[in-house]
């Protein structure tokens, strides 16, 4: 398996997809005889129909179709995202809106976030959370291990884990000024959404999934977005409670931690508080060679197949340029998932969708 | 005696109290205005070569820094129009039509202010007409155009044609994680910046160049 380092027939490949590509593909399985149109195969009916980009309730016809290795089931806020269409409020209290974009093959929807709970001051110490050891919680993912634990790499998805829930709740400008300005309230902020999805992970860590997927958003283009001094203060601490009491209850568990951007700074910091797999490497931000270099010994890897120029804008070869490139590099010896770094997104042709997953399955590894 | 080394020190600690209080002190003490809005204006630029070089100023720093601008800044500024002392330059800025992206157009906006720019801020969402309608009411020097996402990047061809139809001499500066030099070249923009403290030197420069 190659999260055990060593290598195996052909790469691991996990893919997810904003629910619009989702249809697309979908149609397009089901034109190829892939996928049985018929009885609903690839629609997720607790969303309508439509698929949830990071796993909960999805029934991964699709992701069985195109013989993906991994298969997600998310608890938390990061299921608030594509969660509604209009306008809507999730149950953390988070406003969000519909907003739509056009690509050349149709029109897709982000869903932004326009209100947030704690933008006063005043609502942060009243302010009560969902809680995380609601049963219903847990069902869809009890039905993922059971229907498919045999067969595929289960996944239990905690992301936006404390810095992405904390910044919906308060506001993203705030509380990065917050952090710095008034440091006593950022970590009252911040231990909210930590101690959901800390209860969270650990009641997946006890069901028998095999990675746990965890993170935040903290890099930038170029750069992280907060100084390593301010991540080393506010969030290594309690990733590094999460992974050690997940770990304690699963010795075995491997642990993912997803960033994008520009990490560099942090990542022996990662490596240092038991992460186990680096999550989803943004090409254009770190060099994907050289992090197999200067980390590959202590550190796996999940993702690097560019979204902001090769997948949308680059031709076919140039898609199974680049996953044989990651082979060669990245990949080497073992120790990586390959994917695109972000859920595949509309504007994203399904001739280099097509041509990622054919040449990660038809290249021998 | 005032000093104002005080005032640069606190904008670069986004100490908002004391740049405020200074700068008030140094009102009171009729000390020329221009010379108070430059040791605020020092300040933003040494923290955006520090964010450009990274050398320990992320975002939240630079908001607090910009932040403390912008509130000592508010008592110069009725005091710097009564006195015609307005910014040299005008620059408009906005996110692409389709894209709701803002916090780097926003540290954007806080440094050409630094810089002492006057800064209309069209916010996000920002169709090509309105890109051009208001470069031309406010005859703009410099356009700024960020975008975030692949799918609204598209959408910056058409904003630079439709400035460039009203106001041919503005010098279109183009930035956001996703968009390259390359891109801005294709597309016949002026400049691309990879960061908040790069436009505001490169705005300087194509408007230098420009004479």
């Amino acid at each position: 398996m190659a999260l055990a380092r060593e290598a195996p027939d052909r790469c691991p490949m996990q893919i997810s997809f904003t629910p619009e590509f989702a249809a697309r593909m979908r149609v397009d399985l089901g034109a190829r005889g892939l996928l049985d149109m018929d009885h609903g195969a690839g629609l997720n009916i607790a969303r309508g129909g439509e698929h949830n980009p990071h796993g909960g309730g999805n029934t991964y016809e699709l992701e069985q179709a195109i013989d993906s290795d991994l298969i997600l089931t998310s608890v938390g806020w990061a299921n608030s995202y594509y969660q509604g269409h209009g306008t809507y409020t999730d149950e953390w209290g988070v406003t969000w809106q519909e907003h739509p974009y056009e690509t050349p093959f149709g029109t897709g929807h982000y869903t932004e976030m326009v209100g947030f709970p704690l933008a006063q001051d005043d609502a942060i110490d009243v302010y009560v959370p969902p809680d995380p050891n609601r049963p219903e919680l847990y069902v869809d993912s009890e039905r993922v291990i059971r229907e498919f634990g045999d067969e595929y790499w289960i996944v239990g998805v905690t992301v936006t884990t404390i810095w992405e829930t904390a910044w919906a709740l308060r506001g993203y400008q705030r509380l990065l000024m917050d952090l710095v300005a008034d440091p006593d309230l950022a970590d009252r902020i911040l231990e909210i959404p930590f101690r959901y999805h800390l209860a969270a992970a650990e009641r997946l860590a006890g069901m028998s999934i095999d990675m746990l997927w965890t993170g935040d958003d903290i890099g930038s283009q170029k750069g992280m977005l907060m100084s390593p001094a301010t991540w080393r203060r506010f969030l290594k601490p309690r990733m590094a409670e999460l992974v050690g009491r997940v770990k304690a209850i699963r010795p075995d568990l491997l642990v993912a931690y997803h960033t994008d951007g520009d990490v560099r700074e942090v990542i022996g910091d990662l490596i240092e508080i038991g992460i186990d797999v680096l999550n989803p490497v943004q090409p254009a931000c770190m060099d994907p060679a050289e992090l197999k270099r200067d980390f590959g010994d202590r550190l796996r890897f999940w993702g690097s197949i560019d979204e902001q120029k090769t997948l949308p804008f680059g031709t076919p070869d140039d898609v199974a340029a680049e996953i044989r490139l990651r082979l060669q590099t990245i990949g080497r010896g073992g120790g990586l998932i390959l994917g695109p770094t972000h859920h595949v997104q509309l504007d994203t042709p399904l001739e280099n969708f097509w041509a990622m997953v054919d040449t990660i399955r038809q290249t021998p590894y | 005696m005032v000093d104002l080394s005080a005032l640069t020190a606190a904008v670069e600690a986004g100490d908002r109290a004391t740049a405020v209080a200074v700068t008030q002190e140094a009102i009171d003490a009729a000390l020329p205005l221009q010379e108070i809005l430059d040791a605020m204006t020092t300040a933003m630029t040494e923290v955006g070569r520090k964010f450009a070089c990274n050398e320990g100023v992320y975002v939240p720093e630079m908001l607090i820094s910009a932040h403390a601008m912008k509130e000592a800044s508010a008592l110069l500024e009725p005091l710097l129009a009564a006195s015609g002392l307005r910014p040299e330059h005008t620059a408009v800025i906005g996110t692409v039509r389709g894209d709701l992206h803002d916090i780097g157009k926003n540290l954007v906006g806080m440094m050409l202010k630094g810089a002492n720019f006057e800064v209309i801020d069209l916010g996000t969402n920002v169709a090509p007409e309105a890109f051009a309608e208001a470069a031309r009411e406010h005859d703009a020097d410099v356009v700024g155009i960020s975008a975030l996402l692949t799918t609204t990047m598209i959408g910056m061809k058409d904003a630079v044609v439709a400035i460039r139809s009203v106001d041919p001499g503005a010098k279109i500066l183009v930035g956001g994680a996703p968009v390259t030099d390359e891109y801005a070249a294709e597309i016949g923009a002026d400049g691309f910046a990879r960061d908040a403290a790069t436009a505001a030197n490169v705005a300087r420069e194509l408007l230098a160049a420009a004479g």
